[in-house]
């Protein structure tokens, strides 16, 4: 539901809107990427390093 | 006013009731608070699966693609050949290469010409100027340097099924190929303590089950300048992650080898010790030339 609001409050016609969805989701996906290995690697596994 | 009637307008029927909270909207305000609450329960949930997914399997991949070409560096390194140094058994001290031992020579195996060339790149007469350990009549063999991020050998620990290149650097980009080898320590096969730590749940798990080592188990180590096997010597010791005295220097030529503990948990650290039994420098070190 929220989604589909957001995809039809994006501006342009419908190709428009499909592309900045696109680019939108890539840049969610890569910054979870970099939450998701920021919080890995300090709490689940830093790599086993000592001092 | 009888009490009679009092009664009857306080007590409305639950139809009542629900036409009055309709009409003042309380119900159209608690729904949407509730499939709000709902919905953040489920993108919460979602996230978190999301991370579960990559920790176990996104990080996989990365270290799965380093290690492909870390095997094809590695075999590069091999080709530079070993350097020589000279090694005082009373202090430790260790010189700064005087030769370097071709690589066809180290990979034919044959001990008594590698000892021959070290021989000759040795020998005070013929390289006096790099000569710099005065007590030291002994030789070893040691890798070229590395640079963070290169690979310096790989581990193979059979008893739990590992077979990793091991990158030098133990800093979080240099980890994320999986293991690396703590600067500062000495490569495993030279005299004193090289560390090596790696990732227990994450990125390749290369030491996910380095707990199940016991005493006596073999821990290999295939380098440069040649294959080193080492034994566990004491069984795995849980400290904590700012436990610096693991790293100490110690006497002979070990492996001690660090990760997360418990799994999937930062909190502390495992810790093997292994000690040489072979390897090409085991002779000199253990005094036995």
């Amino acid at each position: 539901m929220i989604f589909r609001r957001i995809f039809e409050a994006l501006p342009g016609s419908l190709p428009v809107r499909i592309l900045i969805s696109a680019v939108l989701i890539a840049a969610l996906l890569v910054a979870l990427h970099f939450f998701y290995t920021w919080v890995g690697n300090n709490y689940l596994d830093t790599g086993g390093g000592v001092g | 006013m009888s009490l009679d009637d009092t009664r009857d307008d306080a007590i409305a029927t639950p139809q009542q009731l629900r036409t009055r909270l309709v009409g003042a909207g309380v119900v159209s305000t608690a729904l949407r608070v509730v499939r709000g609450v709902g919905w953040s329960l489920i993108t919460l949930g979602l996230l978190m699966l999301g991370f579960v997914a990559h920790q176990l399997w996104i990080t996989d991949f990365f270290a799965d693609r380093a290690q492909r070409g870390l095997e094809a560096e590695l075999t590069t390194r091999v080709a530079e050949g070993a350097e020589v140094v000279a090694y005082d058994p009373a202090t430790g001290e260790v010189s700064g290469a005087l030769g370097l031992v071709p690589a066809d020579i180290l990979a034919s195996g044959d001990a008594a010409a590698i000892a021959e060339a070290v021989r000759g790149i040795g020998d005070p007469a013929t390289t006096p100027s790099n000569f710099d350990v005065p007590g030291a009549d002994r030789f070893l063999l040691r890798e070229t340097a590395a640079d963070a991020g290169d690979p310096v050998g790989t581990i193979r620990i059979p008893d739990i099924g590992v077979t990793w290149t091991i990158v030098e650097g133990v800093r979080t980009p240099q980890l994320r190929k999986g293991a690396g080898h703590m600067p500062d320590t000495p490569l495993p096969g030279q005299p004193g303590n090289a560390v090596v730590s790696g990732h227990r749940t994450t990125y390749g798990a290369p030491f996910h089950n380095l707990d199940d080592l016991a005493v006596g188990d073999s821990i290999f180590w295939d380098s440069p300048i040649g294959t080193h096997e080492f034994v566990v010597r004491e069984a795995p010791l849980i400290v904590k992650p700012t436990d610096l005295w693991v790293t100490n220097p110690r006497e002979g030529a070990w492996i001690t080898l660090t990760t997360c503990h418990p799994k999937f948990s930062a909190r502390e650290r495992l810790v093997i010790f292994a000690e040489m039994v072979s390897g090409p420098n085991a002779p000199v070190i253990y005094g036995q030339t």
